[in-house]
C-alpha cells in the first residue's frame, strides 16, 4: 500500500475516550478563607461603642490607646499610693518648721527629714483600719481595672489586625483619617468578605446602630424625660443632677449589669419584649434597682473617698495656674444628653457643642447680676492694691516672702482677683442675648419652644444653665454624687420601673443583622414624628410615640447630612428633600422675589452640594444674603444664614475669602450696581476654582455641620411659626384623640406653675410637674391589664398609661391660650419667612 | 447575632415525632453536605459523589430523601430518638424545639479554646397533640404528610436564596468549616440540640444555642 502524505493526520491529544480516572474528574480551586474577617460572630465586637473600631480610632491608634490605658493605671496606684504616703509617712512638724532637726553639716531642711522611716510608716499604716480598709478596697478596684486592661488589649489587638489586614490602614495614619473615611471603607470590605452575613450591604446607618445602640437609648429615655434627673428642690429651685457616677448606674441597670434588660450586647431579653408579665417585670426590676441602690449605699464612703481624691490630685494644679477655670463652663452631662442627635457619633456631638461654646458662654455672661458687679468690682479693687503693695514689696527685697503667710496671701488674692473678674462685665459687651441664643441653636440645634422671644429673662437662663454648667458645680456635683446617687436609684428610679419596661417594650425593633435597637433611632418619621415638626401629615405617631423637641426630624436631616452615602427609606428621602429644597429656596430665593436678577439661578439641589460643585454659587449665596439684610427682607433663615457666615469658619476659610470679599463689596453697593459686582464675584471665583478638586472629607464635613446649622435653625424657624398658628388646634386634636385627658385631675390642670406665671412655657421642654407624681401608677395601673396584651403600634391603649408621665402636659391649656394673641394673620402661611426688622438684624452683626 | 434562624413549625401526634424530625432534619443536611474533598496537589480538590435514598415513613404518609450514609442517619436518629424521649417523658402535651445549627469554627491561640461561630439555625418546634379515635389518626397521617411536604419546600426556597455561605476552604481549614469524620458524606460543620417547654407553657429558655 502506498504511503499517502497527505495533510490528514490523526490528532494526538485533543480527544480521549475517557477513560475513568481520577484526574478528570471535575476540578476544584478552593478560595479558601482569605481573611479571618468574613463572617465575624459578634459583629458588635467589631462595631461596638466602647471598645472597638470606633473607639480605637477616637483614641487614635492602637500604640495611644495602650499608652493611654497604661497610664490611667499607674495614675490609679500613683493617687492611691501618693495618699496614704502623705497621710502616713510624712512628718509635718518637720515641713512646718515647728520641730528643729539636728543636722551636723547643714541647717538646711531637706525634704527626705521630712520623711517617717519606714518602720515607722508601716506600723503607722498597720494599726489604722481605715487606711488598710481603702488600701483592700482600691487595691481589688486596681485588680479589676487590670483585668479590664488586658482584656481590653486583647480586643483592640483583634481590632487593631482588623484595621491593618482588613481595611488596609496601618496605625500611624488612623490619627489623620476621618471617621467618615474608615466608615466608607468598612462598608466596602463588606461587599468583598460579608462580615455581615445578612445583607449584601452594610448601611452606614446600621453601623451607626451598632456604635450607638445603648446611647441611642438613653438619649430616647432623656428626650422622653424617662429618667429621674429633673428635681424640685426647696431651694433652689428646678435642679438638674446628672453625673458620670448616675448614668454609670443607670447604664448597669438597663444595659449591662448582671440581671439587666439586656440579654447580651445587641439583644433585649425576650421577656421584656412581651407585654404579658409587665407588672412582674416591673417588679423585679424595681427590687434590681434597689439591691443596686443599697449596694451604692454601701460603698459611698469608699466612692466618695475616691472622688475627692481624685478630683484633688486632678483639679488643685489647674486652679493653681489658671483659678479663672472654675469660672469656666462646660456643657452639662445633661445637656449633652439633651442635645444629642439620634445616631450621633461621640466627636460629631463635641464639635458641635465646642463650636456653639462661645456663644453660649457669651450668652451666659450677659446675665451677670448687677449687685454681685458692684461688690466684685470693690472687692477686686481693695484685694488688688494689697496685692500690688505686696507685690511691690517683694521685687523691693525678695525677704518679704520668707515671712510668714506672704506667699500665701498673695496667692489667694490672685485668685480673690480672678474670682472677682470673672463677675465683672467685658466693657465692650452689648446686651443682645435674642441674636446670641439664634447663634447657639445654630449649633445645638434643640431648644425648648419657649426660649424663643423670652431670651433676655433670667428663667431662660436658668434653664440653659442646666445644659452649660460652670465646671465647679460640675465638679461639686461629681463629689456628691456617691452621696445622691443612691437616694436616686432608690426613690426615683424605682418608681419608674414600669414605664422603663413600658418603654423598652415599645420602643425596641429588631433589625435583620443589627439585633435590637431603639426605634426612634430608626429616625422613621412615620413612626415618631411630630406633627408640630413639619412631618405633620406623613406621622402616624400617638403622642407617646413623638419624640419631642423635633428630635427625629432634626435627627434625620443630620444623619443624612452627615452621610451623604446614606440611602434613606422612600418616605423618608421624600421628606429629606423636600426640606432641603424648601431651605435652599429660602435661603437663595427669597431675595430673587425683590431682584428678578439675582444671582441665584442654580437649580435648587442641596446646599452642600452648590457649596461645592463651584465658589461661584457660594458666593452667589452670601451675596444673597448681604443683599436681604440690605433689603429689609431678610427671611429667618437667611438671618440665621449670615450669623453662620459670621460665625463659622467658612468665612474666615482662606479658600474662599476672595470671592467672599467680592461678595461684601457687592453688598455695600445698591441694588444699582448689582449686575455688575454679580459678574465681579463670579469672575473672582472662577480664578480659586482650582481647589475645588482637593476638597478633603475634612472640608466636606466642615460645610456638613454649617448645612446642618441652617437647617435647624430653618426647622425651629418653621416650627415657631406652625405652632403659633396651630397651638389651638393642637391641643384639640390631643384632647380629641385621648380621652385619658378626662382623668387628669382638674387640679392639676389648672396648677399654676410657679416660675413661669406669665412665662409661656412649651411641652416639649421637660419639667417637673410638682403634684402629678401619683397619677402616672394609678393612670396605668387601670390600663395595665388592657396594655398588657397590646403589642407596640396600638395607638390610644398605650398612650393612656403613658401620656401623663410625659410630664408637662398641665400646661397646655395656658400655652394655648398665651400663644394665641400675638398672632398677624400673614405669618401663619409657612412660605412667607418672619421679617425681621433691619435694626435686629444689624444690631446682630454688631454683637459679632 | 451574626447568624440567620429559620424556624419551622409541625403538629404530629406522638408516634409520629421521630419520623417528622428526621424527614426535615434530613432534608435539610441533604442539602448542606457535599462529596468528600479530595485534595490534589496544586491547592485543587475534586468532589466525591454522594448518593441519595428514599426513605418511606411508617406513620405518615410521606416519603422524603435522604443522603445515603449509615453513619450519619445513626448519629441524627440518636438524637432524635433522645428528643422524643426527653418530650415524652416531659408531661401530657409535649412542646418542644429541636434546632440544627451550623457553625464555622475559628481557632484561638493557646489559653483559648476554639470558637464556634454558628452561621444558620434551623429550629423545628414541635407540638404534640393526642388523637381520639383511630379516623382521626388516619387523616393526621395525610395531614402531616401534606405539610411536611410544605416544609421540605421551604427548607429548599431557603437554601435556594443565594445567601451566605462559607467560603470552600483549603486543606488545612477544612477541619473548620465541614465535619470530616465521616466516610462517605461531608456536611457542613452542624450541632443538634433541643429544649422541652414543660407543661404550663412558661417557657424554659436554658436556649442552648450560641448566637
Amino acid at each position: 500500500m502506498a504511503h499517502f502524505d497527505t495533510e490528514y493526520q490523526r490528532l494526538e491529544a485533543s480527544y480521549s475516550d475517557s477513560p475513568p480516572g481520577e484526574e478528570n474528574l471535575l476540578m476544584h480551586v478552593p478560595e479558601g478563607v482569605k481573611s479571618q474577617w468574613h463572617h465575624i460572630e459578634n459583629l458588635d465586637l467589631i462595631f461596638l461603642n466602647t471598645y472597638y473600631v470606633y473607639n480605637l480610632h477616637q483614641k487614635n491608634g492602637f500604640t495611644c490607646m495602650l499608652l493611654g490605658e497604661i497610664f490611667e493605671l499607674v495614675q490609679l496606684l500613683f493617687v492611691v499610693g501618693f495618699t496614704v504616703f502623705l497621710a502616713n509617712c510624712v512628718d509635718y512638724d518637720v515641713l512646718f518648721a515647728n520641730k528643729f532637726v539636728n543636722h551636723t553639716d547643714s541647717s538646711k531642711v531637706t525634704l527626705p527629714d521630712a520623711f517617717l522611716p519606714v518602720d515607722v510608716c508601716s506600723a503607722r499604716i498597720r494599726n489604722n483600719a481605715f487606711v488598710i480598709f481603702v488600701l483592700i478596697i482600691s487595691g481589688v478596684f486596681w485588680l479589676h481595672r487590670l483585668f479590664k486592661f488586658i482584656y481590653n488589649v486583647c480586643c483592640y489587638w483583634e481590632i487593631r489586625s482588623f484595621y491593618i489586614n482588613a481595611l488596609k490602614m496601618t496605625m500611624s495614619e488612623l490619627p489623620y483619617a476621618t471617621w467618615q473615611e474608615v466608615q466608607a471603607r468598612i462598608v466596602e470590605i463588606q461587599k468583598e468578605h460579608q462580615i455581615c452575613i445578612h445583607k449584601k450591604e452594610l448601611t452606614e446607618l446600621d453601623i451607626y446602630h451598632r456604635i450607638l445602640r445603648f446611647k441611642n437609648y438613653m438619649v430616647a429615655m432623656v428626650n422622653k424625660s424617662l429618667l429621674p434627673v429633673r428635681f424640685r428642690l426647696p431651694v433652689l429651685g428646678e435642679y438638674v443632677f446628672y453625673t458620670r457616677g448616675l448614668k454609670y448606674n443607670f447604664e448597669l441597670i438597663f444595659f449591662w449589669g448582671p440581671g439587666s434588660l439586656f440579654e447580651n450586647e445587641w439583644s433585649l431579653k425576650q421577656e421584656y419584649k412581651r407585654g404579658g408579665n409587665r407588672l412582674e417585670l416591673a417588679d423585679r426590676l424595681a427590687s434590681r434597682i434597689l439591691w443596686i441602690g443599697i449596694a451604692n449605699l454601701l460603698l459611698c464612703p469608699v466612692i466618695l473617698v475616691w472622688q475627692i481624691l481624685y478630683a484633688f490630685f486632678s483639679y488643685t494644679e489647674v486652679i493653681k495656674r489658671e483659678p479663672g477655670s472654675l469660672g469656666a463652663r462646660c456643657w452639662s452631662l445633661y445637656g449633652r444628653c439633651y442635645l444629642r442627635h439620634f445616631n450621633e457619633l461621640d466627636h460629631e456631638l463635641m464639635s458641635r457643642l465646642s463650636k456653639g461654646y462661645k456663644a453660649a458662654s457669651k450668652y451666659m455672661n450677659c446675665f451677670l447680676s448687677p449687685l454681685l458687679t458692684v461688690v466684685a468690682k470693690n472687692v477686686a479693687f481693695f484685694a488688688g492694691s494689697l496685692l500690688a503693695v505686696l507685690i511691690a514689696l517683694t521685687i523691693y527685697d525678695e525677704d518679704v516672702l520668707a515671712v510668714e503667710h506672704v506667699l500665701s496671701s498673695i496667692t489667694l488674692l490672685g485668685v480673690c482677683i480672678t474670682i472677682c473678674r470673672s463677675f465683672i462685665p467685658d466693657k465692650h459687651m452689648v446686651f443682645c442675648p435674642e441674636q446670641l441664643l439664634r447663634v447657639i441653636l445654630a449649633h445645638i440645634h434643640y431648644m425648648p419652644d419657649h426660649w424663643q422671644g423670652n431670651a433676655h429673662r433670667y428663667e431662660t437662663r436658668d434653664q440653659f444653665s442646666q445644659l452649660f454648667q460652670y465646671k465647679a458645680v460640675f465638679i461639686l456635683e461629681e463629689l456628691l454624687s456617691p452621696v445622691v446617687t443612691p437616694i436616686i436609684l432608690i426613690f426615683c428610679l424605682r418608681r419608674k420601673s414600669l414605664e422603663i419596661i413600658d418603654f423598652f417594650r415599645n420602643f425596641t425593633v429588631e433589625v435583620v443583622g443589627v439585633g435590637d435597637t431603639c426605634s426612634f433611632a430608626q429616625m422613621d418619621i412615620r413612626q415618631h414624628g411630630h406633627p408640630a415638626w413639619m412631618s405633620e401629615g406623613k406621622t402616624e405617631a400617638s403622642i407617646y410615640q413623638q419624640a419631642e423637641d423635633g428630635k427625629t426630624e432634626l435627627s434625620l436631616m443630620h444623619f443624612a447630612i452627615t452621610n451623604p452615602q446614606w440611602q434613606p427609606p422612600r418616605e423618608t428621602t421624600h421628606f429629606i428633600s423636600q426640606l432641603k429644597e424648601r431651605v435652599h429656596r429660602e435661603a437663595t430665593g427669597a431675595p430673587s422675589d425683590t431682584h428678578p436678577m439675582s444671582l441665584s439661578e442654580s437649580e435648587p439641589r442641596s446646599l452642600i452640594a452648590n457649596l461645592l460643585t463651584g465658589p461661584s454659587t457660594l458666593a452667589s449665596v452670601h451675596f444673597d444674603r448681604d443683599i436681604s439684610l440690605a433689603n429689609h427682607a431678610a427671611a429667618g433663615i437667611n438671618d440665621g444664614g449670615s450669623a453662620l457666615r459670621s460665625l463659622s469658619p467658612i468665612s474666615s476659610s482662606l479658600h474662599l475669602r476672595g470671592s467672599l470679599s467680592a461678595a461684601h463689596r457687592a453688598a455695600g453697593h445698591t441694588s444699582r450696581t448689582m449686575a455688575g459686582s454679580g459678574t465681579d464675584a463670579r469672575t473672582v471665583s472662577s480664578g480659586s476654582s482650582a481647589w475645588e478638586g482637593q476638597l478633603t472629607s475634612l472640608v466636606l464635613s466642615e460645610y456638613a455641620s454649617t448645612e446642618m446649622s441652617i437647617h435647624a435653625l430653618y426647622m425651629h424657624e418653621l416650627h415657631k411659626q406652625q405652632s403659633r398658628g396651630e397651638m389651638s388646634r393642637h391641643t384639640w386634636h390631643r384632647q380629641e384623640s385621648d380621652e385619658s385627658s378626662d382623668s387628669i385631675p382638674d387640679e392639676v390642670r389648672s396648677e399654676p406653675i410657679p416660675h413661669s406665671r406669665n412665662f409661656p412655657r412649651s411641652h416639649t421642654f421637660p419639667t417637673t410637674v410638682p403634684s402629678p407624681s401619683a397619677i402616672p401608677t394609678s393612670a396605668s395601673a387601670t390600663s395595665s391589664t388592657a396594655l398588657g396584651q397590646e403589642r407596640k403600634r396600638c395607638g390610644s391603649c398605650i398612650v393612656r398609661s403613658a401620656r401623663v408621665p410625659m410630664g408637662g402636659w398641665a400646661e397646655d391649656g395656658q400655652t394655648a391660650q398665651r400663644h394665641h394673641e400675638p398672632l398677624p394673620e400673614e405669618s401663619l402661611e409657612d412660605e412667607m419667612p418672619p421679617h425681621i426688622h433691619k435694626v435686629n438684624a444689624l444690631s446682630f452683626c454688631v454683637c459679632y | 447575632m451574626n447568624c440567620r434562624s429559620e424556624v419551622l413549625e409541625v403538629t404530629v401526634e406522638a408516634r409520629q415525632v421521630e419520623e417528622a424530625m428526621l424527614a426535615l432534619l434530613h432534608t435539610i443536611l441533604l442539602h448542606r453536605s457535599t462529596g468528600k474533598f479530595h485534595y490534589k496537589k496544586e491547592g485543587t480538590y475534586s468532589i466525591g459523589t454522594v448518593g441519595t435514598q428514599d426513605i418511606d415513613c411508617d406513620f405518615i404518609d410521606f416519603t422524603f430523601v435522604r443522603v445515603s450514609s449509615e453513619e450519619l442517619d445513626r448519629m441524627i436518629r440518636k438524637a432524635v430518638s433522645e428528643f422524643k424521649d426527653a418530650l415524652s417523658n416531659s408531661g401530657s402535651d409535649g412542646m418542644g424545639q429541636i434546632s440544627l445549627e451550623f457553625y464555622q469554627k475559628k481557632k484561638s491561640r493557646w489559653p483559648f479554646s476554639d470558637e464556634c461561630i454558628p452561621w444558620e439555625v434551623w429550629s423545628i418546634k414541635v407540638n404534640v397533640v393526642n388523637l381520639a379515635n383511630e379516623q382521626e389518626r388516619q387523616i393526621c397521617r395525610e395531614k402531616v404528610g401534606e405539610k411536611l411536604g410544605e416544609k421540605v419546600i421551604n427548607v429548599v426556597e431557603v437554601i435556594n436564596r443565594h445567601e451566605y455561605l462559607p467560603k470552600m476552604p483549603t486543606q488545612s481549614e477544612v477541619d473548620n468549616v465541614f465535619d470530616t469524620t465521616l466516610k462517605d458524606v461531608q456536611p457542613y460543620l452542624y450541632k443538634i440540640t433541643y429544649q422541652i417547654t414543660d407543661s404550663l407553657g412558661t417557657s424554659v429558655s436554658t436556649t442552648m444555642r450560641r448566637d
